[in-house]
C-alpha cells in the first residue's frame, strides 16, 4: 500500500491495478522498442488524421441536419437570400457563415479527409516497397488496404451529405455506376435510393454510414491493426546490430510517447493551419444542387479522380446481347477498381509465392532488392496516377490551353504505355544500384544474401518464467541507462 | 538550468538548452489565448486556422524538441521471438480442438441441423434490407414526357417556338412532372439545314427546333454545354460529345447511347408539346434497358 | 366659335399622332439599332473597316471563305456584336484559326463607335444593350447563371472546356454591357440567349450576378486556390502534406541526433 507522501502516479497506479491488474504487462508495455525512421511514421500521421477527423465530425454533426425538405433560405449570405435548397445544404451554409467556428471546423475536416487518404497511401507505399506485407503481416496488410477502401468511401459519403452541386453530380454518377452493375445494379439502386434517383432518403443513408458504420468499422480496423503491429512487433530496416531476432530502436516511455505524441499535434497544427487559411469546397459559389444543372469542372474529391479518370478514358464500348447490356460505366467504374483492389489484397500471397518463401521476415528489404517487385509496383502505381490526372483533363486542357479531346487522346495513350515503361527502367535502376552495391567489376555481382532458410534461426519461443526474466533483465538495463541520463 | 551529465564526455556540440521548447510553449499559450479572444469577439476563419496552427504546434514543437534534447536516445533493443507458436503448443492446442470438434462430431445430423439453423437465420437476417427500397420498376425506362405534355421551363412558363433564338438552347420540363430526375429536357433552335432527321423522325422537329433530353446516356450528368457554331453537345463530366445534327450521335467519349428525342408539335394556342414519348430510355444504361 | 374649336382640336389630335409617330419611329429606330444615323460616323466607320477588318470578313463585309475557313458575314449581326467584340478585343483576330480571346482593344473608344455604327448601318441586329445593374436582382441572377451559364463559363465563372480546343472564356473582367451583349449575340460557340429566352430584366439579373457576386467573391474560407474545386485542393493536399508534414515527420526522427549514450 502507498504511503500518504507516495507520488501522484503510484498512487494512481495501486488504485488501477487493484481493479484491473496488469501492472507487469504495462511494465513490458513502457519498455516496448520501436524502429526510428522517419518512414515508420506515416501510418501514425494517417491515425493523427482520422483522430482529428472524429473530433471535428462530432462537432459538425450537432449542426448538420441530413434532409432533403426544401427550404427558403433566410440567413445572413447574402447572394442566396430566397434561394431554395434542402434542409441539408443549408445546415452546411449556416454552419460556414452562422456558427462561430463552423467555418473552420468544417474546412480542418475536410483537408483532414484529403491528408488522410494521401498518408494511408504514403504507408501503403511504404510497406509495399519494403516488403512490410510479408508474413506474419499478411492479415495487417488486407486490413490495411480494407481501411484505404473504407476511408475512400467514407471521404465519399461526407462531402456528398452537403447536397450542393457539385457533390450532387457526384452522386448522380455514382448511381450510374451503381446502375450499370449486371443482373442486380437496378436493384442496389432502388434498396440504397429508396426507389428512383434521387429519392427523399439518401441523405440521411449518407448521414448514417459516414458518421456511424464507417467509422465504427474503421474504428475497430484500427484496434485490430495497431494490436497486430503490437503483436507482431515493428519490422525494422537491415543494419548493424539488427537481426530477424531483435527489434532496436527507442523505448515507447517516455521518448517514443513524447515524439508520437509530438506529430499528433504537428498534424494537428498543419491541418488546423490548412482549415483557417485554405478555402475548400466553397459550396455558396457553386450552388444548392439542382438535378438540371452542372458546372464545368466537375471533379470528385483528389482519391477519386482515378476511378474519375477512368470514367473519362474509356472508350465507347459496351457488351450488349440478347437485348442485355453491361454499360459502359461499369468496366472503369466497378471491374477495374475491384481488380486492382483484389490484386492488392493478393499481393502478400502472389509475392511469397514469386518469391518462394514463407517464412517470418522482420527485417525490411530496400526497393533495390527485387526489383520485379519494385518495377511492378511502379507500374501500379504509375497507372493509378495516369487515371487521376485523366480526372482533372478539364481542367488541364483549360490551365495549359489545349484542346481537352487531345488531352484524353494522350492520356489514354500514357495509361498504355507509361506504367510497363516505368516498371521495366524502375527495375532496370533497382539492378543497377545491386551492382553498384556490389562494388567493383571483379567482384561478382551477387544478389544479397538469402534470409535464413530455417525457421529455427529464432530462439525458440522462452517459457513463460525464462521470459519474464529476460524482459527484466533487458528493463534493468533500460533503467540503468536512464539513470544515467537525467 | 541543470545539464546532463553524460555532456561531458561529448565535447563537440554544445550542451543543449531549454531556450526551444519553452518558446515553443509558451507560443502556445498565447496562442490559444489568442484564439479564445477571437472566439469572444465573433469569430474569423483565418485568425483561428492561424492561431490554432501555433497553439497545436507549439506543443508539438516543444515536446518533440524536449525529447530531441533531454529524454534518453537509446538506441535501445529488445529480443523478438517468433510469432509462430512452438510444435508443442501448436500439437496441444490441436488435440483440445479436435477432441472438442469430435464431441459435436458424433451427433452428424444435429450438427446438419445446426448448420441448416444458422444458415436459416442469415438468410431471413438480411430481409429486412429488403425494405430499404421498392422492387426497380418499369419507372427506369418510362419518358418523363407524354403525348400532349407541355414543354415549359423550370419556372413553369409554356414555351413558344419563338422563344429560343436561332442557336439559342433553353432547358425544358414536362408540365406536371417538373421534378422527375430524367425530366430535364433541352430544346435548340438549329440553324436552317443543320437538322438532318433520322428515318422515321422526319416531323420531330418544329421550326428547326429539336428536343433531346438532357440527362447523359453515360452516366447521367446533365449535358449542359451547346456549342452553336459546331452543333455539339458537351458533357462536363466525362466529354461525351454529342452531334446536335445527327440525332445527338456521340462522336468523341464514353457515351455509347444517342440522346433520347423528343418529337415535338404544336398545339392549338402555338404553344410546344410533346408528339410522343422519347425515342429511348432516359440516362445512364442498365442491364435490361433496352429488352 | 364652333369652327375654332375644332380647329383646335385637330390641330392637337394632329400634334398628339405627329409625336406618337415620332416616338414610335424612333423607339423602332433604336430597337434596330440604327438609331446612330449619323452618316458621317458610318462612314468613318466604313473607312476603318476597309482598312482593319475587309481581308477577313469581305468588301462589302459579306463573309469569305467557306467550311473550317468561313469568315462570317457582318451584314444583320447588330451593334451589340460588333461593340463586343471591338470592346473586348476579341477583334481584330490575333491569330487565325483559334479562338478569338479576351486582349486589350485594339481601337479607341471613338474608332469603335464609328466601326459599330457602320456595322450597324448594314442590316437589322441586337442594338447595344442598356445595363443598369444598381436595381437588378443579382440572387434571381445567380440562380439563372448556375442553370444557365454555369455549364460552360464554370460556377464561379473562371471559364471551362469546351470540345475539340475552344473554350468558355473566364467571365472575371466582363462589364455588365458586355454580358449582356454576349448573352444576345452568341459570340463564337456561345449559344444565342435572345430577349424571349431572357427578359431584358433576367439579362440584367445575370449581368449584375456577374459583375457583383461573381467577380467578388466571398472567399472568408482562406485563399480560394483558383475556384477550380477538388483539383486545385487535391493538389494542395498532397504538396502541403508531403512538404509539410514530411519535413515534421523527418524532424521527429533525424532532428537533433545526440550522441548515443
Amino acid at each position: 500500500m502507498a504511503s500518504p507522501k507516495a507520488p501522484v502516479t503510484a498512487r494512481v497506479v495501486r488504485w488501477l491495478d487493484r481493479r484491473v491488474g496488469g501492472a507487469r504487462m504495462a511494465r513490458k508495455t513502457l519498455d516496448k522498442v520501436f524502429p526510428d525512421h522517419w518512414s515508420f511514421l506515416l501510418g501514425e500521421v494517417a491515425l493523427y488524421c482520422f483522430v482529428i477527423l472524429v473530433l471535428t465530425g462530432i462537432y459538425l454533426s450537432l449542426f448538420f441536419t441530413p434532409s432533403t425538405s426544401v427550404v427558403t433560405y433566410d440567413g445572413s449570405y447574402g447572394p442566396l437570400r430566397g434561394v431554395e435548397m434542402s434542409e441539408a445544404y443549408e445546415s452546411a451554409i449556416r454552419i460556414s457563415f452562422d456558427v462561430r467556428a463552423g467555418m473552420v471546423m468544417r474546412q480542418i475536416h475536410h483537408w483532414a479527409a484529403l491528408v488522410f487518404v494521401a498518408a494511408i497511401i504514403a504507408h501503403l507505399a511504404r510497406i509495399f516497397f519494403t516488403g512490410a506485407f510479408r508474413r506474419p503481416r499478411e492479415l495487417n496488410w488486407m486490413i490495411g488496404v480494407t481501411l484505404l477502401v473504407l476511408a475512400m468511401l467514407n471521404g465519399f459519403a461526407g462531402y456528398s451529405l452537403l447536397d450542393d452541386q457539385l457533390s450532387g453530380t457526384g452522386l448522380r454518377i455514382a448511381n450510374a455506376i451503381i446502375l450499370s452493375i449486371p443482373i442486380v445494379g437496378t436493384w442496389i439502386s432502388s434498396l440504397v435510393f429508396d426507389g428512383p434517383y434521387p429519392g427523399t432518403e439518401i441523405l440521411q443513408r449518407l448521414f448514417v454510414a459516414h458518421i456511424l458504420l464507417i467509422p465504427a468499422v474503421i474504428g475497430v480496423l484500427i484496434a485490430v491493426h495497431l494490436a497486430l503491429v503490437i503483436r507482431h512487433k515493428h519490422t525494422q530496416y537491415p543494419g548493424p546490430g539488427k537481426r530477424e531476432d531483435n527489434v532496436v530502436g527507442q523505448r515507447l516511455w517516455p521518448t517514443y510517447t513524447a515524439k508520437a505524441g509530438g506529430l499528433f499535434f504537428l498534424v494537428a497544427s498543419v491541418l488546423a493551419a490548412l482549415g483557417g487559411l485554405a478555402q475548400i469546397n466553397a459550396i455558396w459559389v457553386t450552388g444548392p444542387y439542382r438535378g438540371a444543372d452542372v458546372s464545368s469542372a466537375s471533379q470528385p474529391d483528389w482519391y477519386m479522380g482515378w476511378t474519375e479518370g477512368g470514367l473519362r478514358l474509356m472508350p465507347p464500348w459496351e457488351v450488349r446481347a440478347f437485348g442485355y447490356q453491361i454499360p459502359n460505366p461499369f468496366f472503369p467504374g466497378v471491374l477495374l477498381p475491384s481488380i486492382v483492389f483484389g490484386i492488392m489484397y493478393a499481393w502478400p500471397f502472389i509475392q511469397s509465392r514469386r518469391a518462394k518463401t514463407d517464412q517470418e521476415h522482420h527485417i525490411l528489404f530496400r526497393p533495390r532488392d527485387h526489383p520485379v517487385h519494385t518495377g511492378i509496383g511502379v507500374a501500379a502505381f504509375t497507372f493509378v496516377t495516369v487515371m487521376m490526372v485523366a480526372g482533372s483533363s478539364d481542367v488541364i486542357a483549360v490551365t495549359f490551353g489545349v484542346s481537352v479531346n487531345a488531352v484524353i487522346w494522350t492520356l489514354r495513350t500514357a495509361l498504355l504505355i507509361l506504367p510497363p515503361i516505368a516498371g521495366l527502367v524502375a527495375a532496370r535502376l533497382c539492378v543497377e544500384l545491386q551492382r553498384r552495391d556490389a562494388g567493383p567489376p571483379s567482384v561478382a555481382a551477387e544478389p544479397p544474401p538469402a534470409n535464413p532458410p530455417s525457421s529455427r534461426a529464432y530462439p525458440a519461443a522462452p517459457e513463460p518464467e525464462l521470459a519474464d526474466q529476460l524482459s527484466r533483465s533487458s528493463a534493468a538495463e533500460s533503467a540503468t541507462r536512464l539513470r544515467e541520463t537525467p | 538550468m541543470t545539464e546532463p551529465a553524460s555532456s561531458a564526455e561529448r565535447k563537440g556540440p554544445p550542451a543543449p538548452t531549454t531556450h526551444v521548447p519553452m518558446v515553443a510553449f509558451i507560443v502556445s499559450i498565447v496562442a490559444a489565448l489568442g484564439l479564445t479572444f477571437v472566439y469572444w469577439r465573433g469569430g474569423q476563419p483565418q485568425w483561428e486556422g492561424a492561431l490554432l496552427c501555433l497553439a497545436l504546434g507549439g506543443i508539438g514543437i516543444g515536446v518533440i524538441s524536449w525529447a530531441h534534447r533531454f529524454l534518453p536516445a537509446g538506441p535501445d533493443e529488445e529480443p523478438r521471438e517468433q510469432v509462430a507458436s512452438s510444435d508443442e503448443a501448436l500439437a496441444a492446442l490441436d488435440a483440445d480442438l479436435i477432441a472438442g470438434e469430435e464431441e459435436f462430431g458424433r451427433r452428424r445430423l444435429l450438427v446438419r441441423l445446426l448448420a441448416g439453423a444458422a444458415g436459416a437465420l442469415g438468410l431471413a437476417a438480411l430481409f429486412p434490407l429488403r425494405s430499404l427500397g421498392p422492387r426497380p420498376g418499369a419507372g427506369l425506362k418510362a419518358s418523363p414526357f407524354s403525348t400532349g405534355d407541355h414543354l415549359v421551363t423550370e419556372q413553369g412558363t409554356r414555351v413558344r417556338p419563338e422563344d429560343v433564338a436561332v442557336d439559342g438552347f433553353i432547358t425544358v420540363v414536362p408540365e406536371g412532372n417538373t421534378d422527375d430526375a430524367n425530366a430535364p429536357t433541352l430544346l435548340i433552335h438549329t440553324r436552317p439545314g443543320q437538322n438532318v432527321p433520322r428515318s422515321g423522325r422526319e416531323d420531330w422537329a418544329v421550326d428547326d427546333l429539336v428536343a433531346y433530353s438532357k440527362i447523359c446516356t453515360h452516366a447521367g450528368c446533365p449535358v449542359g454545354l451547346y456549342q452553336a457554331e459546331s452543333g455539339l453537345l458537351l458533357c462536363p463530366c466525362h466529354q461525351s460529345t454529342f452531334d446536335v445534327g445527327d440525332g445527338s450521335r456521340p462522336v468523341f467519349g464514353p457515351a455509347t447511347r444517342s440522346l433520347p428525342q423528343l418529337p415535338l408539335t404544336l398545339d392549338d394556342d402555338g404553344y410546344l408539346v410533346a408528339g410522343g414519348e422519347f425515342s429511348s430510355p432516359i440516362g445512364p444504361g442498365f442491364w435490361n434497358q433496352l429488352r | 366659335m364652333r369652327v375654332r374649336r375644332r380647329w383646335v382640336t385637330a390641330t392637337g389630335i394632329g400634334a398628339c399622332v405627329a409625336v406618337a409617330a415620332l416616338g414610335f419611329i424612333a423607339s423602332y429606330a433604336a430597337g434596330q439599332g440604327t438609331e446612330e444615323a449619323d452618316p458621317e460616323l458610318i462612314e468613318k466607320g466604313r473607312q476603318l473597316y476597309q482598312v482593319g477588318c475587309s481581308t477577313c470578313h469581305g468588301e462589302n463585309a459579306e463573309g469569305t471563305g467557306e467550311g473550317d475557313d468561313a469568315v462570317p458575314s457582318l451584314v444583320g449581326v447588330g451593334a451589340a456584336a460588333a461593340d463586343f467584340q471591338l470592346r473586348t478585343g476579341r477583334m481584330p483576330l490575333a491569330v487565325i484559326g483559334k479562338q478569338a480571346v479576351r486582349k486589350p482593344p485594339a481601337y479607341g473608344n471613338d474608332e469603335i463607335e464609328a466601326l459599330v455604327a457602320y456595322v450597324a448601318s448594314l442590316g437589322p441586329g441586337p442594338a447595344i444593350p442598356v445595363v443598369e445593374v444598381a436595381s437588378a436582382d443579382a440572387v434571381n441572377g445567380g440562380d439563372l447563371f448556375r442553370a444557365n451559364c454555369a455549364a460552360c463559363h464554370n460556377a464561379a465563372g473562371v471559364g471551362g472546356a469546351l470540345s475539340y480546343g475552344h473554350h468558355a472564356p473566364p467571365l472575371l473582367q466582363a462589364t455588365p454591357t458586355e454580358v449582356v451583349e454576349a448573352m444576345r449575340t452568341g459570340p463564337g460557340q456561345m449559344p444565342v440567349f435572345g430577349p424571349d429566352t431572357f427578359t431584358d430584366d433576367e439579362a440584367t439579373d445575370i449581368a449584375a450576378y456577374v459583375t457583383g457576386n461573381l467577380q467578388h467573391p466571398d472567399n472568408r474560407g482562406g485563399l480560394a486556390l483558383g475556384s477550380t474545386g477538388p483539383v486545385p485542393e487535391g493538389f494542395v493536399a498532397w504538396t502541403v502534406g508531403f512538404v509539410v508534414i514530411g519535413a515534421a515527420v523527418f524532424w521527429v526522427v533525424r532532428g537533433r541526433r545526440r550522441a548515443a549514450t
